[in-house]
């Protein structure tokens, strides 16, 4: 049998922790419903939100793209192909050296980041999983129901060749021409 | 005792909330920020001031306004500077950073800022 004395601690607790609670729930609705957060994109996230944000992203990426096996990359018909993908798909996001993104890719938030230093960030597979299937909330698209299994892994391939090209030999590669 | 505090705290708190400008640099710093986020220069770059991710895909932005040199080629004014985020391959036809079609309102307040910074 509790004693008085340790009845009022427990009832005491639990009471605070529900009026905690309904507090708490209480400042949610009223941030939620006020709309005081600004949705805006020319307004930047906070440091540690971004922060946590990305590490999130890249955790789930990196676990969801740990079972694909990328096919041996890089032979010139399949950077062909991932530079015309590339010029299509990518290009008027994220740009490329000495190519600027279009006005599109400009003012997002997040910003779609340069792909030239993609593969210190990401390895094959995951340049692969992320193409195929976007990041939610961030702009990047889904192209699974868009390109061919051959494109995806053509334009990863192109990706990983960027470092290697300078302003020069990227214009060439992305040069107008046949569609893909 | 607690005026000369009080005075130096005020003058303190000043000092953060407006944007002091360098001597001879013109445009809206705080506009200028903005600006930089809107032609995604934090995407290449590391701004002060400006969360993102951690790139080096040009060099980061910070202590502009200790540089003496632009690129190797231009002095480190407003005026170098302005022509440099306009149109950098008129300053090095090689470098892989891209012209963004940037007006001149646009770059005068982003290098407010930078040199501010």
């Amino acid at each position: 049998m509790p004693t008085n004395r340790q009845r009022l601690i427990i009832k005491t607790a639990v009471l605070t922790l529900m009026a905690a609670g309904a507090i708490a729930g209480a400042a949610g609705l009223a941030v939620l419903y006020g709309g005081w957060y600004n949705i805006g994109a020319t307004a930047q996230h906070y440091a540690f939100i971004y922060t946590v944000l990305e590490e999130g992203m890249k955790q789930s990426v990196r676990n969801h793209a740990d079972d694909i096996k990328a096919p041996r990359l890089g032979d010139p018909a399949q950077l062909q192909l991932g530079a015309r993908v590339y010029r299509d798909k990518c290009l008027q996001c994220h740009g490329g050296p000495g190519v600027a993104q279009s006005t599109i890719g400009m003012s997002m938030q997040p910003i779609p980041g340069p792909l030239v230093d993609a593969t210190q960030r990401w390895e094959p597979n995951e340049l692969y999983w992320v193409t195929k299937h976007g990041i939610k909330m961030s702009g990047m698209p889904a192209w699974e129901y868009h390109l061919s299994e051959e494109e995806l892994w053509a334009v990863t391939a192109f990706v990983t060749v960027l470092p290697s090209m300078d302003t020069r030999s990227f214009k060439a590669a992305v040069a107008p021409g046949e569609a893909p | 005792m607690r005026v000369v505090a009080m005075a130096m705290l005020a003058a303190s708190l000043a000092a953060c909330t407006s944007e002091r400008l360098p001597g001879g640099v013109v445009g809206d710093p705080v506009r200028g920020k903005i600006a930089l986020t809107q032609y995604a220069c934090q995407s290449c770059h590391l701004i002060p001031g400006v969360p993102g991710s951690k790139v080096y895909v040009g060099r980061p932005l910070s202590e502009m306004g200790q540089r003496k040199v632009l690129a190797g080629a231009v002095p480190n004014d407003q005026a170098g500077l302005m022509r440099w985020i306009r149109d950098p391959q008129s300053i090095d036809p090689h470098t892989a950073m891209p012209n963004l079609g940037v007006t001149e309102r646009d770059a005068r307040d982003m290098s407010a800022y930078l040199l501010s910074h």
